[in-house]
């Protein structure tokens, strides 16, 4: 029988609770030995993932909360950022040269940052109608 | 609840420094696009930006950058990178930002020759 583990935290939809999420997925991830350098690959990803749900998902409004749940289990870590927002649909395929050159916004790198840096990455709704994004991390990488 | 930056902009020799100690967010984005303008409009060729080795840059801060990256081509501009920790170099390789200034780990990095 798998042991699981399961840790979650709420923020409220205010831009910088971003950095909360981020370090306490940062503290869960180094109680079960991640290599440093996979522990700031996970701090990117969360801090961008919640900071979508707070800006596109709940829409920066504070009376709502992004919610943040770390599983380790079988040798892995997955950790699921859910939202109220529609969620996206397609991994954007940014372009350097193109936002340089100003034809193209020079922001939208935050989903490109979290499918480049985490193993498995998913887009989701809940039953309930709400986002999610699971993110995961094999811990034997 | 996000702290603002400390940007600072100092002259080394020909260089123009820009210091950024604290989290590259939108949030910094208006002071260090102002720090950029005063360097431009002081006739900076080249500038060096300076980050502080434990700071916290996400999307947002990277397109500030690329906005002044683009913007510093116009103006036929040099920008060289240092302070970084090795992950944010290695997420400034994977946007692709090391085409347009490469990242050195000197505050004394090599330039090219200055044209008359």
């Amino acid at each position: 029988m798998v042991s699981e583990k399961k840790f979650e935290v709420h923020v409220p939809s205010v831009l910088g609770c971003e950095k909360v999420a981020m370090d306490f997925a940062a503290s869960v991830a180094r109680t079960i030995n991640f290599p440093p350098d996979r522990v700031e690959d996970l701090k990117t990803a969360v801090a961008e993932a919640c900071t979508n749900a707070i800006e596109h998902g709940n829409k920066l409004d504070a009376s709502t909360k992004v919610g943040i749940t770390l599983t380790v289990a079988d040798g892995r870590l997955q950790v699921d950022v859910e939202d109220e927002g529609r969620g996206i649909r397609d991994v954007p395929s940014p372009d350097i040269d193109e936002k340089i050159a100003g034809t193209s916004n020079p922001r939208g790198w935050g989903i490109f940052l979290i499918d480049s840096l985490m193993d498995e990455v998913k887009f989701e709704s809940t039953p309930e109608g709400k986002n999610v994004v699971k993110m995961i991390i094999h811990l034997e990488r | 609840m996000e702290k603002t930056p400390q940007i600072g902009l100092r002259l080394q020799g020909d260089v123009s420094v820009i210091d950024i100690k604290g989290d590259v967010t939108p949030i910094a984005g208006p002071l260090i696009e102002a720090a950029y303008r005063e360097a431009t409009s002081s006739g900076a060729k080249k500038i060096l930006f300076v980050f502080a080795h434990d700071g916290y840059i996400n999307s947002g801060g990277i397109a500030i950058l690329i906005g002044i990256l683009s913007e510093s081509k116009k103006h036929a501009q040099t920008i060289r990178i240092t302070g970084l920790s090795a992950h944010f170099q290695k997420i400034f390789g994977m946007v692709g930002l090391t085409k347009y200034a490469q990242i050195h780990s000197s505050e004394r990095p090599p330039w090219p020759p200055s044209s008359a």
